[in-house]
This record gives structure tokens, C-alpha cells and sequence, in this order.
């Protein structure tokens, strides 16, 4: 085995957790070596492979991303034992992610809601949870560098904006878009109810360019892939960086972080996708390759000095692991709604989320989904058995009068929620990562005493002629947890910078340090992380 | 090898002694008029860096066959801009190309159009950058161009032939509007630097006034009063509605040099003067012997698609068959200008039929608003086409195979079905524009002496250095 290579700050994953960091590190004159487990792909060819799946597989959005034999991910129709996710306890973790150069942001929606203050101190105000290692004016600077960094637009009305509480110090870069017709609409009617529907901050250019990328033009195409990067993925940040000197390395996959005798880290170690293996070693390292691949690594780089797994004396490594588990009403309402013109995200209501209740139960985000209906209605008209004529018609009563309210709860990080390295191997003979899972009583609580009976007063305000609800919680694919923040070292992985309380020279930014991850979308929340663990590296590279 | 100054304006330090600036006061009156006069020159244009640099202090970088050209400081900053010029000075620099130190400018300063602007208008402009223009005490980066370019001398027998030395002279026979839109597009607002071809020594060629010319990666198009090759078909209205926003709906669309002009100067013309511009090169024939009736490049092409060929087959198939430049543009264009390229209803997003890209007589717009995308702004808005070439903001990075595909089916599906593009004419224009004969000019220039060689080359910098910039946005 040989060093193929080697920087002064090696980055495991280019999602936006990676390239943000990779940008200001690069920005400070340092050399980055970044490694990808997955291929690289042009917009086009993903634009293309959506396109031209039958729509019924459509569901499943990694079918516009084919994982690769060495980089597994989950695909949809997978039996249960050949799918890359292991899965042991009453729920199931079923997240959807990939493994592609630029990461998962390439199928975000691209909502970005901020934390509360309140949420960062959940343990203080409610006696649950726990709270995060730092308050929310710690926070707020990253998450203004980050709304520029990736250009996220939102309302400049206070009142629209959200979090209520907490300071803003700085607006957001761009106008929120409007609203669809369904949105307006559903705005309306939820008013009269005493809710407040508001734009969603999303991650998209509003009626003007930014950072090189063009103005949204509305193909409410987000999930799977905005077709004009318009929306912020990282793969837009991939020619800048490389521009500005970083090594990209795809189809490498990293399966071992060296310590040394300092137990700092000396090396990672990848397979190529011939199986060939190498060695990078650095100064410093960054693992960014999300929530799930960062523990699973971890616990797989295990040694004789760390026999729990590298950063894991605390042996949370893999525990605490979160979601939104959200539940859908289907509404079919009697008058047309018409969702579909603009983003597929743009609004909703977040000031059920928060409140006294939360030391009883959970809060819920009520979501407008504003994915264009068709495609969703089509096979329920199919098996109508209607032709022709009254075929079309149907697709179009219903793609105008159904629509999707989604309820996405918080929930508490909890040790037994653990993910650990399963028998099974994938095809390098690298373990597959197992899940145990359980939304917990707390979700539960709230959907029954809360979020559902909520959700059925607003499906009657629309009004709905049927309803039909999930029958079980779903991912919303926010993987959180894994590598949990804390000041104690003894039941954190990650210290206020999301360096590794174990290894000084390691850094485990992201969705896997989140404390608690409330119920708005974490990325923005990762992303701002990041950044925050971008200037401690710096400065750390500075004395180094 | 003797060492290159700066290319335009700059003063060298040891000469600004020569040249006290005037003392004098202006008026406000007189510097507001100065200021116009300075947009209808787009003076900005070169003169700023829009990467962030501040306005007039120079320092845009503008590629050349013979290097990187830097434009230069013209704040009135004393030390690095022209805040030492003298009125005659600066009047010698605009209109004839000679900088204070008795140096010729090279004409990527387009002086041989200015040389038209009368005295008092200069005065006009002399008062604006003096007393209406923040001295920005910094110095541009120099253009650092290698031998023979230095040889300034060179320009003197070009000047001696081509340069006007004339201020306008209005046409009796004709209105004041008319003479009033001739002097703005002759002198100021220099159409003709652009849109008229260039001779063997790169200089205008008159008899050929307006019918059209390479700039850079770019093409200006005919833009006379013949019905086919010109805008003879265009109204006075759609005119001024095209230099006033930069579109003219179902017909074309200002990218490039023009887009530039319209960003930065055209439509901060007053109605009465953009009507001028318009009433005048309205009134200029084609010269050119061509075809007299037929389509224009304004209303060729059909609403129409090829998707059958290739949806739902594998991606990679699809680029491998005869349908490559129709998957080509469904995976990269069609998502904003339609699977029928039928563009949008408001005319943000034009229909790639009547559009005068696709149309043209030659296939170089349609290459270059594929690889560089269009950047304009105007009081109705920002409008951005992303690039398609190798910039970091590339949404793709298409190759020249993958370009030569795409601009073929854009071509024959939509516009002029009789032109061709080959990977080698993308290539072309990925560089910048044609390089044509430098290397054969610069063998005629070795026989012939190397102040030959600076003559050629310098009309020829002049005419690949019009405003070519990166189309790669900053941070």
C-alpha cells in the first residue's frame, strides 16, 4: 500500500457540509484533498435519468441516482435483506440519501428553516431532551453566513419570518417566491383557524440570479434535482473549488481512519472501485459524509487505541439517531386547490412547533406540499378503469382537488436509537449499517393528543370530502444524531466546534452533531455547522 | 526586449508634471451633461473592473490574440488616473489617440469613432471626469504585452489613413433627429465598432457601414435597413424598445458586447435620443449585395420537438445516436425554454425559433450564447442565462462534440437549417473568437519589418479586445 496523497486538510464527502468547509479553508491558503465515495455526474445525465423513468417508479427519487456496486445507498424496491439499510426495532430508519460528488443537496427541496432559541434549550425549558452545548446568538452568525453562502431567500416582514424569537442580525439575501394557487389558497383557509402559513426559506434564486446561478423558473422539479441550478446543490460549489486548488477523488471509499500514537489521526484509508486500496494522510480531517457513513465509519475504524471505535470513548458514537417521523394527510377537497406552480416547498406553519406542551409530548410543522399532483393521482385514475376522455378528466379533477398536508414531528434523542455495524457486508465486504429504531413515546404522544387532530381540524377547514392518512410514521430523511454535540465528553462525540472530543486533528460536522433537531429541516442547521467548525479549523491551522 | 507600458490612457509619472490639470470650477450643469455623454460612451464598460472594482479605476481584463489587455485608471486621480490632463490633453486622448505624453494609444480605445464628439462636448466629458468622477487612487494592473505590440510609433501611419479627424458636421438635407442620431451612433455610442467589418488592417469598413462584424466570441449582426439581412422589417418602436431593455419579443436578444451597451449605456439614453439612434440607423443602407426577399432571421423556425426519438432510453444512448443534439437539448435547455423551445409568454425565456441567434447568417451567436449564456441587466430586471462552456458556473460543461450536437439541432429545428457547426468552429469560439492570420501577420510583419508587424497586430487587438470579458460571475 502506498500514499497516493496527501493535503494539509483531508475532507471525507462532498456534500454541502464538505464543500463549505473546503471553501474557507481553501480561501485561508490551505491545500484540500477531498474524497467521494461516489461517482461524479453532470446535471444533465440526472435531468435525463428522471425523465426517463416510468412513472411508476417515481416514487423513489434515488431512481434518478443509481448507486454504484462500490458506493451503496438506498434504492427503493429493495427486498429487505439486500437493501444497503440494515433495520431492527419497531420503526424503520428508512432514510433516502446518496452517494454521489455534491451529495444529498443534489435532491433536497432546499428548505431552510432555522432553529428557535427555545429548541436549542429544550432539557432548561421543558425537562426533555437535551439542550444544545450553545445558545442560538451563537448560532445565529453561521446561519446568516450560511442563508448568504448558499443563497436562501425568504420574507423580509418580520412577522412571515421564522423563528419568531431570537434575533435576525442580518435579512435574507433574496425575496421569498410566492405562493402557488393551492398555497394561497390553503394560506386562507388555515388563517381561520388562528394558524399562520409562511413562506418557507428555501435555499432558491427568487426572480434574480445569485452566485452564478440562474433565477428559479419553476419546473417544481426540487426533489429530484432542480434541472438550472437555481436551487443550491453542492455540486454547483465542485469547478469553484477546484478552481481554487482543491484534489477531488471520486469513486474512492473511505473505510478507515489511522490513528496514531498521539491518537491524533494520521491517515484515512479508501477503496477504489477496483478494489484497490490507498492511503491519504493530512494534517487534519473532516468527516463529512453525513450522518449514517460518519458513524458507520467510526465504528469501523476501530483499534487497539479506541476498541469502541475512533471518537467513541463516550460510546455515543452511532446512538441518538433522528429524524422527522411525518405522517401525510391526503386530503381530496371539494373545490380545486391547484398545487404545483413554483417550488415543491415554499410554505408552512412552524408556530405549532413550539410551546408549553413540549415537555409532554412533541410539536409538528404542518407542510402544504406543493408538488405538482399528476403524478401522484394518475395510477389512483388508472384503476378507475377509465379511458379516454374521462381518463384525462379525472387525472386533472384530482390533480386540482387532492393535496398533501404533511405533520413533521420533533423527536428526542435517545441512546437505544442506535446504529451499528450489521453482518451483512456490501459488495467491497464493507459492513452494511443497522438501524435500531423507535419514534418513541414522545411522537407518539403528539400525534395523538396534537399533531393529528390538528392536522384532520384543517383537512375539515379545506374542506375535504375524504381524508386519508399514513398509516405509520415516514423519514423525512433528516439524518441527525450520530455523532451528538455536547460539552461533556463523557456523552458527547463532538465538542462546540464539532471537533472529536478524542482526536484533536478530527472534525465530525453536520447533521450527526445536532442535539436536537426540533422540527424544521436540518441542513440549514448542518450547513451553519459547518461553517462554524470551518473558522475553528482555521484557526487551528494557523497554530498548527 | 524594451519593456510595455500601459496600454491606454496613464499618464507615465515623470510626464504628469507637463500636464496641470485645470483649476478651474465646473458647473453642475456641465458635469451632469459630461456624465450622459460619458454613458452614451459607456466609458464604464472597459473602464471598471465589475469584478468588484471601482468605477472608472480600470483594471478589466480583456483577452487578447497577444495577451491579456488591462483597461486603466481614468478617475481623476492624479498619481495613477488622469487627474494631471490638461483639456487639450484629454481632448488629443478621446478624439485622436494620443495620450498626454505624446504616446499614440492603441485604438482598443475606440477614439476613431469619438473623434466625431464636438468641442463642446468634450468640454462636457473634460469637466465630468475632473470633478464628477471619485478619484480612486489606485494603480490598474498594467498590460504587460510582449514584442512587437510596444512599438506605439506604429499607430501614427495607421492614424494618418483611418482616422477620421473631423468633428461631425450635421446633413442639412436631413432632420435634426437624424443628425442628432448620427452623431450619438457614429461618435458616442460607437455602433459602427462593432457592427461594421474590418479590413485587412482591421480598420472600419466604411463602404460596408453597419453590415455586420465579428467581435470577439460574438457576432454583430447586420443591423442596415435591408429587409432581409438587416432590421429593415424592425419599426422605429421595436427599435428603441430593443436598445431601451435589450429584447425585442419572438425576434432577438442583446448577449455579449451588446448586452453591455444596453446594461451599462443604452438604456440610460433619454426617449428622445435612443429615437435619434433609431431614426438614423434606420436611414443606413446595406451595401452588400444579398438575397432580397426571403425570411429574415426574425421569423424562421417552428415550435416543434424530437423527444420521441430518445425519452425513455438510457441517457447515455441517447447522446450516442442521430438524436444527440435533440437529448442535448432536452437535458440542458428545455427546462427553461421549453420541450418545444417555445420560451415563455413574457419573453424571459425566448423562444428559440424566431429568434435571430439560430438564424443568423452565420452560426456564431448561437455557439457563443451556449457556452458564455447571456448577463443583462436593465430596469426591468437582471437577465441570466447560465454558461455552457468551462466557466465554474457552468451548469454543465458541455464539450465541443456535445456543442457542435446541440447548436446543429438548434439550428436545423428552429433556425438557419443551412448552416453547419463542427467541434473545430465551437473550439473557435471556447478561445475567444477566430485567431485567423495572426500567425500569418506575423510572418508578413518579420519580412516586412517589425513595425509592420505592430501595425497589423494593434488593428487587430483593437478588434478582438471590444469588452471581451468572462462571462464567469464572481462570488
Amino acid at each position: 500500500m502506498v500514499t497516493k496523497n496527501s493535503a494539509d486538510v483531508v475532507i471525507v464527502g462532498t456534500g454541502v457540509v464538505g464543500v463549505v468547509i473546503a471553501e474557507q479553508l481553501l480561501d485561508a491558503g490551505h491545500s484540500v484533498l477531498m474524497i467521494e465515495a461516489g461517482p461524479r455526474v453532470t446535471r444533465a445525465e440526472v435531468v435525463e435519468n428522471w425523465r426517463n423513468a416510468p412513472l411508476g417508479v417515481k416514487g423513489d427519487t434515488s431512481v434518478a441516482y443509481p448507486s454504484r456496486l462500490w458506493a451503496p445507498h438506498p434504492m427503493g424496491g429493495e427486498k429487505p435483506e439486500d437493501a444497503y439499510l440494515q433495520f431492527t426495532g419497531p420503526d424503520a430508519y428508512d432514510q433516502t440519501f446518496i452517494r454521489y460528488a455534491g451529495g444529498s443537496t443534489w435532491h433536497w427541496a432546499g428548505t431552510s428553516w432555522r432553529l428557535t432559541p427555545e429548541d436549542m434549550r429544550l432539557n432548561s425549558l421543558y425537562g426533555v431532551g437535551r439542550d444544545w452545548a450553545f445558545d442560538y446568538d451563537t448560532l445565529e452568525p453561521y446561519y446568516v453566513r450560511t442563508e448568504h453562502k448558499l443563497g436562501i431567500c425568504g420574507p423580509s416582514d418580520r412577522s412571515q419570518q421564522w423563528p419568531q424569537t431570537g434575533d435576525r442580525s442580518a435579512p435574507y439575501p433574496m425575496p421569498a417566491l410566492p405562493f402557488s394557487p393551492g398555497e394561497v389558497r390553503f394560506t386562507e383557509v388555515v388563517k381561520t383557524l388562528g394558524y399562520n402559513n409562511i413562506p418557507v426559506a428555501q435555499a432558491r434564486n427568487s426572480g434574480m440570479p445569485y452566485d452564478g446561478r440562474p433565477a428559479c423558473c419553476a419546473n417544481n422539479n426540487c426533489v429530484p434535482v432542480c434541472p438550472v441550478a437555481a436551487k443550491y446543490d453542492a455540486e454547483t460549489a465542485l469547478h469553484r473549488l477546484e478552481k481554487k486548488g482543491a484534489t477531488l477523488l471520486v469513486d474512492s471509499v473511505v473505510y478507515k481512519v489511522e490513528t496514531n500514537a498521539q491518537n491524533k489521526i494520521e491517515a484515512v484509508h479508501f477503496y477504489d472501485q477496483h478494489k484497490e486500496t490507498h492511503r491519504i494522510t493530512g494534517k487534519l480531517f473532516v468527516l463529512a459524509c453525513n450522518g449514517l457513513e460518519n458513524p458507520k465509519l467510526l465504528l469501523m475504524s476501530k483499534d487497539d487505541r479506541n476498541p469502541n471505535g475512533v471518537a467513541n470513548s463516550s460510546d455515543q458514537v452511532g446512538r441518538n439517531m433522528m429524524d422527522h417521523p411525518a405522517r401525510t394527510f391526503t386530503v381530496t377537497t371539494k373545490d380545486p386547490f391547484w398545487s404545483g406552480v413554483g417550488p415543491v416547498v415554499n410554505s408552512g406553519i412552524m408556530e405549532t412547533s413550539q410551546g408549553a406542551f413540549r415537555s409532554e409530548h412533541a410539536g409538528a410543522y404542518f407542510r402544504y406540499n406543493n408538488f405538482a399532483r399528476n403524478r401522484f393521482v394518475t395510477f389512483a385514475a388508472l384503476k378507475k378503469g377509465l379511458v379516454g376522455k374521462a381518463l384525462d378528466d379525472e387525472i386533472r379533477r384530482m390533480a386540482a382537488c387532492t393535496a398533501d398536508i404533511v405533520a413533521a414531528h420533533e423527536i428526542l434523542p435517545d441512546p437505544n436509537n442506535r446504529l451499528t455495524l450489521s453482518d451483512k457486508k456490501d459488495w467491497l465486504g464493507l459492513p452494511k449499517p443497522s438501524i435500531n429504531y423507535d419514534v418513541g413515546d414522545y411522537v407518539r404522544k403528539s400525534w395523538e393528543a396534537y399533531s393529528q387532530p390538528i392536522g384532520k381540524q384543517i383537512a375539515e377547514a379545506m374542506g375535504a370530502v375524504d381524508i386519508k392518512i399514513s398509516p405509520k410514521f415516514n423519514n423525512s430523511k433528516h439524518i441527525m444524531g450520530g455523532t451528538i454535540m455536547g460539552k461533556d465528553a463523557s456523552n458527547s462525540v463532538v465538542d462546540v466546534d464539532c471537533r472529536a472530543h478524542d482526536h484533536e486533528n478530527l472534525f465530525i460536522p453536520g447533521g450527526g452533531a445536532m442535539a436536537a433537531g426540533a422540527c424544521g429541516n436540518s441542513t440549514i442547521t448542518m450547513t451553519a455547522l459547518a461553517l462554524k467548525a470551518g473558522d475553528a479549523i482555521v484557526e487551528q491551522m494557523r497554530g498548527a | 526586449m524594451k519593456t510595455v507600458k500601459s496600454f491606454v490612457l496613464v499618464a507615465p509619472l515623470a510626464l504628469i508634471a507637463l500636464a496641470p490639470a485645470a483649476a478651474q470650477e465646473f458647473s453642475k450643469e456641465l458635469i451632469e451633461k459630461g456624465r450622459y455623454l460619458a454613458t452614451a460612451s459607456d466609458c464604464v464598460a472597459c473602464h471598471t473592473n465589475h469584478d468588484g472594482g471601482k468605477p472608472m479605476a480600470g483594471g478589466l481584463p480583456m483577452a487578447s490574440p497577444v495577451g491579456t489587455i488591462m483597461s486603466t485608471n481614468i478617475t481623476p486621480s492624479k498619481e495613477f488616473g488622469i487627474g494631471s490632463y490638461s483639456e487639450a490633453q484629454f481632448s488629443d486622448a478621446v478624439r485622436k489617440g494620443i495620450r498626454a505624453d505624446g504616446a499614440n494609444l492603441y485604438p482598443a480605445m475606440p477614439y476613431v469613432s469619438y473623434s466625431n464628439m464636438k468641442d463642446e462636448d468634450i468640454h462636457a466629458l473634460y469637466a465630468y471626469f475632473m470633478q464628477g468622477v471619485e478619484p480612486v487612487d489606485e494603480k490598474a494592473m498594467e498590460t504587460k504585452l510582449p514584442f512587437p505590440m510596444n512599438i506605439r510609433a506604429s499607430m501614427i501611419g495607421w492614424n494618418m489613413l483611418f482616422r477620421p479627424n473631423e468633428t461631425h458636421k450635421d446633413d442639412p438635407t436631413q432632420s435634426a433627429e437624424w443628425n442628432r442620431g448620427k452623431y450619438l451612433a457614429e461618435g458616442a455610442a460607437h455602433c459602427s465598432t462593432c457592427h461594421t467589418p474590418r479590413g485587412i488592417f482591421m480598420q472600419e469598413q466604411k463602404s460596408l457601414n453597419l453590415t455586420g462584424g465579428q467581435v470577439g466570441p460574438w457576432y454583430a449582426p447586420d443591423i442596415t435597413n435591408d429587409k432581409v439581412h438587416g432590421i429593415g422589417t424592425w419599426s422605429q418602436e421595436d427599435l428603441v424598445t430593443y436598445l431601451k431593455t435589450g429584447k425585442l419579443d419572438n425576434k432577438a436578444q442583446a448577449a455579449g458586447s451588446m448586452a453591455e451597451a444596453i446594461s451599462y449605456s443604452l438604456q440610460h439614453l433619454t426617449d428622445a435620443d435612443l429615437n435619434a439612434i433609431a431614426t438614423y440607423v434606420r436611414s443606413v443602407p446595406s451595401t452588400k449585395a444579398g438575397e432580397t426577399t426571403g425570411a429574415t432571421r426574425f421569423d424562421k423556425g417552428t415550435a416543434d420537438n424530437d423527444m420521441a426519438a430518445f425519452r425513455g432510453r438510457d441517457y447515455a444512448d441517447g447522446l450516442k445516436g442521430d438524436h444527440a443534439g435533440a437529448q442535448i437539448f432536452a437535458a440542458n435547455c428545455a427546462s427553461c425554454h421549453g420541450y418545444n423551445a417555445q420560451g415563455t409568454k413574457d419573453g424571459y425565456y425566448p423562444s428559440l425559433f424566431h429568434n435571430a441567434a439560430t438564424a443568423g447568417d452565420n452560426s456564431i451567436n448561437v455557439i457563443s450564447a451556449i457556452l458564455n449564456g447571456v448577463d443583462r441587466h436593465t430596469e426591468a430586471g437582471h437577465v441570466f442565462m447560465p454558461p455552457f462552456g468551462d466557466q465554474v458556473n457552468a451548469v454543465v460543461q458541455l464539450n465541443n462534440v456535445e456543442v457542435a450536437s446541440l447548436s446543429n439541432y438548434l439550428l436545423a429545428q428552429y433556425g438557419n437549417d443551412k448552416l453547419k457547426v463542427t467541434p473545430e468552429d465551437v473550439q473557435v469560439i471556447r478561445e475567444g473568437g477566430p485567431k485567423s492570420n495572426m500567425i500569418q501577420l506575423a510572418r508578413i510583419g518579420l519580412a516586412g519589418g517589425a513595425a509592420a508587424v505592430a501595425f497589423l497586430l494593434a488593428g487587430f487587438i483593437w478588434y478582438r479586445a471590444r469588452r471581451k470579458k468572462p462571462s464567469v460571475l464572481s462570488e
